[in-house]
């Protein structure tokens, strides 16, 4: 009985110390679980975060911008995930290669390549463009058969798991955002994936974005060429007669010091001091000619500080001639010291242009005997420039006033009606405004306001 | 050709480079040049007497090249013009051509042409000075008249008689004789028909003026 007991007791004794060994591991699991979930939580937690701020940044951000925030969304992405590469792919146009725009790589991996061609991953790039996901944590999970290009492909560049979102705009899929590992293997949460595919939307539409407004800005480029050469055809005589006057004096030179070197009197220091003026009048010749072809060409924006008074009297140089034919006297009133603008200098050369081209047209009309076109520099404010032009010509029709800035709109018999339109779109782009307005005195006055540069005063 | 012989070029143009290098080739042609930047320039420096023509630009800040002819004829000066233009600007050189310029020459203007130009616009402006030293030598002569030799003046170079002018003006055939050979002592003519030219000129001041 006492075998029997003893029996018992060390039974008990097991079952007892089992079951608190056992409520140990499970308080031990338990505590286990819950800081995996915690880590789960945090970091879940770290990713909407990172996800909300990205949304944020991306609706408010500017074009010039982009490139920069994507970069660094993907590096904080891959750096809060440990992830080895994140890029962003963007489909060519005939649909045969991805091409990488935006990358990621962690320290002490290897490069990405630049761009991937579809039948190297046909698999993933098939259930992509269907607007799928892609998602496999070890290559085997790639299936055989179907994927094994793909397989082979992953195996040759070391990648070993991979997450892929597709970037859809409007229904169509334009690229793909993938994270991968590229040392080891790796499994990714469905809710990391499903969060993915906002951070793909949020990307491809700022991009979409990005495409239209460039595809806007080249199309106000294009226009604004159009306008700079009909301005230019406009002032083809009095340019006609900037080339000529070098022209005659190089003839003239020549003529003399060949006169001179036939005759008995050639005098040496004098040919030379001839020769010395036919290559300045020359490079004078070459100087015209290069700043037609400068007005003339089709750029891109380029953006940098200028001097508005020394744009202003760039123009009055350009116009000069034009001017004496027409019998127009042009008064610089440049107010000194202007701080200086931040624009692109073709534009705003043609912009100035066009409106002193409008006041000689203006006056054109005029009966006034004294015909002054006054182009005037003045601060506006704080941080604001303001460039006039002021005619003393027929005016503004009261009625046209509120019309001239509208495209196709023109008072005069072989006015396309389009440069008042483009020269405001200029100003706009620039941050500025363009009006009109008649002078008490008669004539119009059309000026428009540039933001100076910040921090200059 | 010395120097003190050598016709003078005004160059009108407000271009400094045209202005130079055209003076220089004129030179080298055996001419006196001078510059001037703008009509307002030229027209401040005392009228010359001696053989020379005018280089004009026609297009100028202020006042133009035709502003300039137009001034000179005003002023009754006799100055021949060779205008040059980097416009062919049809109604200008019409305008220029009635108003008796040599020439209209378009830039760039070629050595040869611009000194034929210049060559016949100092010939045409000494041509034009020597008639209007003459006029005004037979307008003095007329000026030295009587009123009574007036008369007869005007009706003997029509060709009249004696007789017949003295039954016009009312006066005896003697006495037209008389004022008829003062007349001819007066207006230094040798005979009737050079009585007649001289007349002839002065009609043409009369015209003229």
């Amino acid at each position: 009985m006492s075998g029997d007991w003893v029996v018992w007791q060390v039974a008990v004794g097991a079952v007892f110390i089992l079951s608190l060994l056992l409520l140990a591991i499970g308080l031990i699991l338990e505590r286990a679980w819950r800081r995996r979930a915690e880590v789960l939580l945090g970091e879940r937690l770290r990713f909407e975060t990172l996800l909300s701020e990205q949304v944020a940044t991306f609706s408010r951000i500017s074009t010039a911008d982009v490139d920069r925030e994507i970069h660094r969304a993907l590096r904080r992405i891959a750096d809060l995930l440990a992830v080895d590469w994140g890029n962003l792919t963007e489909y060519s146009d005939d649909s045969r290669t991805a091409r990488v725009t935006h990358w990621w790589v962690a320290d002490g991996v290897g490069p990405q390549p630049e761009a991937i061609g579809f039948e190297e991953i046909p698999w993933v790039v098939t259930r992509l463009r269907r607007g799928e996901l892609v998602r496999f944590s070890r290559i085997e999970e790639l299936p055989e058969g179907d994927a094994t290009v793909d397989r082979e492909t992953y195996r040759r560049l070391g990648v070993k798991s991979q997450v892929a979102v597709p970037l859809t705009v409007e229904g169509a899929v334009v690229g793909a955002l993938a994270f991968s590992t590229v040392g080891t293997e790796r499994a990714w949460r469905d809710e990391f994936v499903q969060r993915l595919h906002l951070l793909g939307d949020v990307f491809a539409h700022t991009l979409s974005r990005r495409r239209s407004e460039m595809e806007g800005q080249r199309l106000r480029q294009d226009l604004a060429h159009v306008g700079r050469v009909s301005t230019m055809g406009e002032l083809t005589a009095s340019l006609a007669h900037e080339l000529n006057q070098p022209l005659t004096a190089i003839l003239s030179n020549a003529q003399a010091a060949q006169r001179l070197l036939v005759s008995d009197k050639a005098d040496l220091a004098e040919i030379r001091e001839i020769l010395g003026d036919i290559v300045e009048d020359d490079k004078r010749a070459g100087e015209v000619i290069h700043r037609l072809r400068g007005f003339l060409k089709k750029s891109n924006t380029e953006l940098a500080a200028l001097d508005i008074g020394e744009l202003v009297g760039q123009v009055a140089r350009l116009v000069s001639s034009d001017a004496i034919i027409r019998n127009v006297a042009i008064r610089l009133d440049l107010a000194p010291g202007l701080p200086p603008v931040c624009g692109d200098r073709v534009q705003l050369l043609q912009v100035i242009l066009n409106l002193l081209m409008n006041g000689l047209d203006a006056m054109r009309e005029s009966g006034e005997v004294e015909r002054t076109l006054v182009l005037r520099t003045e601060s506006g404010g704080p941080a604001i420039v303001v460039v006039a032009v002021e005619d003393s010509g027929v005016g503004i029709d009261e009625a046209d006033l509120d019309h001239v800035f509208h495209a196709f709109y023109t008072t005069k018999p072989d006015g396309l009606g389009m440069g008042l339109a483009i020269a405001r779109s200029i100003v706009e782009a620039h941050g500025g405004h363009l009006e009109a307005r008649n002078n008490p005195a008669g004539g119009a006055t059309f000026s428009f306001t540039l933001p100076v540069i910040k921090g200059t005063p | 050709m010395t120097a003190a012989s050598a016709p003078l070029v005004f160059v009108v143009d407000d271009d400094a480079s045209v202005r130079k290098s055209l003076g220089r080739l004129i030179k080298t042609a055996g001419y006196e040049a001078e510059g001037f930047a703008s009509v307002g320039e030229f027209l401040a420096r005392r009228p010359y007497d001696g053989p020379c023509c005018l280089v004009l630009d026609v297009r100028m800040p202020g006042l133009t090249g035709l502003d300039l002819q137009e001034a000179l004829r005003a002023a009754g000066q006799r100055l021949s013009i060779v205008f040059i233009t980097g416009y062919r600007d049809v109604p200008v050189s019409v305008k220029a051509m009635k108003g008796g310029a040599v020439d209209f020459l378009t830039k760039p203007v070629d050595e040869a042409v611009l000194l034929a130009a210049i060559r016949q616009a100092v010939a045409r402006t000494q041509a034009d000075r020597r008639q209007l030293a003459r006029l005004i030598e037979v307008q003095a002569r007329i000026k030295t008249l009587t009123p009574r030799e007036a008369g007869v003046f005007a009706l003997v170079v029509t060709g009249m008689l004696n007789k017949q002018i003295g039954a016009a003006l009312g006066i005896g055939e003697k006495t037209v004789k008389v004022h008829r050979a003062r007349v001819m002592e007066k207006m230094r003519a040798g005979s009737l028909a050079e009585l007649v030219r001289l007349a002839g000129e002065a009609s043409v001041i009369a015209a003229g003026s």
